[in-house]
């Protein structure tokens, strides 16, 4: 079976469904369902032990086959980040914690700084490290050698709908990774998504595209047939393109050379 | 006298921004509204950010003629002790609120910096947010209040006319127009996270006003580029003192206004308060406006109706507009497919921003990273 793999971690879904923006916590259930997302992010800020209805925390708990991931979203330095992830540990029990730092909180542009060296210290701590950044390679191979779980590259800006604009970014980053690359952030539709496993990431992210839909529900539904397809295309294999063309009958009437 | 910082006077990417103010503007409100209306789903999703604000004095010494609290009124004058805070927020608390922005009137004897640190650090205890609506401070006081755990400052600057200021604020240390004006730039210096902007509509020119502090907000944006920022659009509103706003405000340019904000400055939060009718407020939930107040009082204290102010309360700073229960307006919300979000923070993030450390220690851990400077007390 063809399965995501992070840390010991397994997952069948390679669709991982972030939690804010829904309109409530009702529908945003029903999306993480529709999803068959079983690895959801959730950030530390948007938990209230105060009042269970602003809670995200509780609810997402309790979906059977879930595994949470707290976000780290509203840090601006590493050391908010480190922070962040004890407490988000403590709160969901879950290893995982997804790394985002972003000190301009107008454009939520990851700092690449500060998220290499919290990364590099929960990392050590033995936290399945999951870096948001952008899409740099140098810094994915060096968030891959201080021990990330994977790296979050993003398509363009968080909650911009522009899509795959990084694509020649991450083409080089999945093809030199040794760790899972996940597109994060920007994408608008399932097709977006599609060509993203196409393309050889190993899973995506998807928040503002479910959660600003008509109907959140059947739009996660629809990046999860997207996702498994585009899955299925990576594994069989594309055509090449015209350009990059090669003789339809292979040379061995040439005989060996 | 001080001259005008060239930001505010030579200030070149107003143009698309003036057009959509402009009366005479090609675009319609409706059209602006669409346009807001997408961004504001793209970028913020269905989610509307409350706090409520608790005004810890109304002692003041300056002499603003619009306000309520002006030295000159007659109108009670309290300062809440920390009992009496730990009482309002645990009422405040049972609303649901953990956002609370902390008001002060001008620096006095009664309620002055020390007395603003104490109760932030009470605050800070109890909510997961606090801010600070209070008197301009230096560097210092700033960085202070951070350590105590203030992530956010609001500063007016109320109007961006140098002439209308002058005018409006006729004594105190308001008068000072150029130290209000960068009393956010002390505070982004001191650590603090986040400032809210904004001009008190009906004082002077409302576009020349929206225009300047569309600059002024670009201007702290690329200097202070860490800085939070959030733009409030108050309008005038009845209060003590009777003030006859010169410059009215219709619903129809506060809309225009707030869109053509929305569209300018498309990740920027943008705040709108109880000063609104619950009409309006209803209107322009979703549609540009992601962060409001909710069942808000003007009064020194007011949430904890177990105080004994009862029979000398003041009349509030000025008179809300929108009364509903945080219970009701929540409703509300809900109603139009908006979710209310009581804490959007967490005190893990708290403590001076990272403005301050220019220079840092290639090889650090966490454990070193440590705020250079005064600490709470």
């Amino acid at each position: 079976m063809d399965l995501l793999q992070i840390g010991s971690y397994t997952f069948s879904s390679r669709l991982i469904l972030g939690t804010g923006k829904f309109s409530n916590s009702r529908v945003m259930l029903e999306a993480v369902r529709a999803s068959g997302a079983q690895l959801v992010t959730v950030a530390l800020r948007r938990f209230n032990r105060e009042q269970a209805e602003d809670d995200l925390f509780a609810p997402l708990s309790s979906i059977e086959g879930i595994t949470l991931m707290p976000n780290t979203s509203g840090a601006s330095t590493a050391a908010e980040a480190v922070r962040a992830a004890h407490i988000a540990r403590d709160l969901s029990g879950s290893p995982f914690i997804k790394v985002e730092i972003h000190p301009n909180p107008q454009h939520l542009m990851p700092d690449p700084i500060e998220t290499f060296e919290a990364s590099r210290i929960l990392a050590k701590e033995g936290f399945l490290v999951m870096p948001y950044i952008a899409a740099d390679p140098v810094l994915a191979k060096r968030l891959e050698e201080v021990g990330c779980a994977s790296v979050m590259p993003l398509g363009s800006a968080i909650g911009s709908g522009q899509g795959l604009a990084t694509s020649e970014m991450l083409n080089i980053i999945i093809r030199e990774s040794g760790i899972p690359v996940i597109v994060d952030a920007g994408l608008r539709s399932p097709s977006e998504a599609a060509h993203a496993m196409e393309m050889g990431c190993e899973a995506v992210l998807v928040n503002s595209a479910v959660a600003a839909a008509g109907n959140p529900p059947v739009m996660a539904e629809a990046f999860a047939e997207a996702v498994a397809a585009g899955r299925k295309a990576f594994r069989a294999g594309l055509m090449e393109k015209s350009g990059s063309a090669v003789a339809t009958s292979p040379l061995t009437f040439l005989g060996t050379f | 006298m001080k001259t005008l910082p060239d930001w505010l006077t030579d200030n070149p990417d107003t143009a698309a921004l003036a057009n959509m103010l402009s009366p005479e503007s090609s675009r319609p409100v409706e059209e602006l509204a669409a346009e807001s209306r997408a961004i504001t789903l793209r970028r913020f999703g269905r989610t509307m950010t409350l706090y409520a604000p608790l005004y810890l004095s109304n002692y003041c010494s300056s002499g603003c003629a619009y306000c309520g609290f002006a030295s000159d009124r007659q109108t009670p004058r309290h300062r809440l002790e920390p009992d009496e805070i730990r009482r309002e927020l645990a009422a405040m608390k049972k609303l649901g609120i953990s956002d609370v922005l902390l008001l002060t009137g001008e620096r006095t004897a009664a309620a002055d910096f020390d007395y603003l640190q104490r109760s932030v650090a009470i605050a800070a205890e109890e909510m997961p947010r606090v801010a600070v609506e209070a008197f301009p401070m230096n560097v210092n006081e700033y960085r202070t209040l951070a350590n105590c755990g203030c992530t956010g400052i609001t500063i007016y600057q109320e109007t961006y006319n140098r002439e209308r200021y002058e005018e409006l604020h006729r004594w105190g240390p308001k008068k000072d127009f150029i130290d209000r004006l960068e009393t956010p730039e002390r505070a982004l210096d001191g650590g603090i996270k986040s400032v809210g902007l904004g001009v008190l509509l009906g004082l002077s020119d409302p576009v020349e006003d929206a225009l300047c502090l569309y600059r002024h907000v670009r201007h702290l944006g690329r200097k202070w580029w860490r800085a939070g920022i959030s733009v409030s659009f108050p309008r005038m509103r009845p209060q003590t003192g009777g003030y006859e706003p010169p410059f009215p405000v219709n619903d129809h340019l506060l809309a225009r206004i707030i869109f053509a904000f929305r569209i300018a400055l498309p990740d920027t939060e943008l705040v709108l308060s109880t000063r609104e009718s619950a009409t309006f407020r209803d209107g322009m939930a979703g549609l540009g406006i992601t962060r409001m107040s909710v069942e808000s009082k003007t009064t020194v204290g007011g949430y904890d109706e177990t105080d004994n102010l009862k029979d000398k309360r003041d009349k509030g700073q000025f008179e809300i507009s929108d009364d509903r229960t945080a219970r009701e307006f929540c409703a509300a919300l809900r109603h139009q497919n908006i979710v209310p979000v009581f804490k959007n923070w967490e005190p893990a993030y708290n403590g001076p921003s990272a403005t301050i450390h220019h220079e840092r220690d290639a090889d650090r851990s966490a454990s070193t990273i440590t705020p250079e400077t005064e600490t709470c007390h």
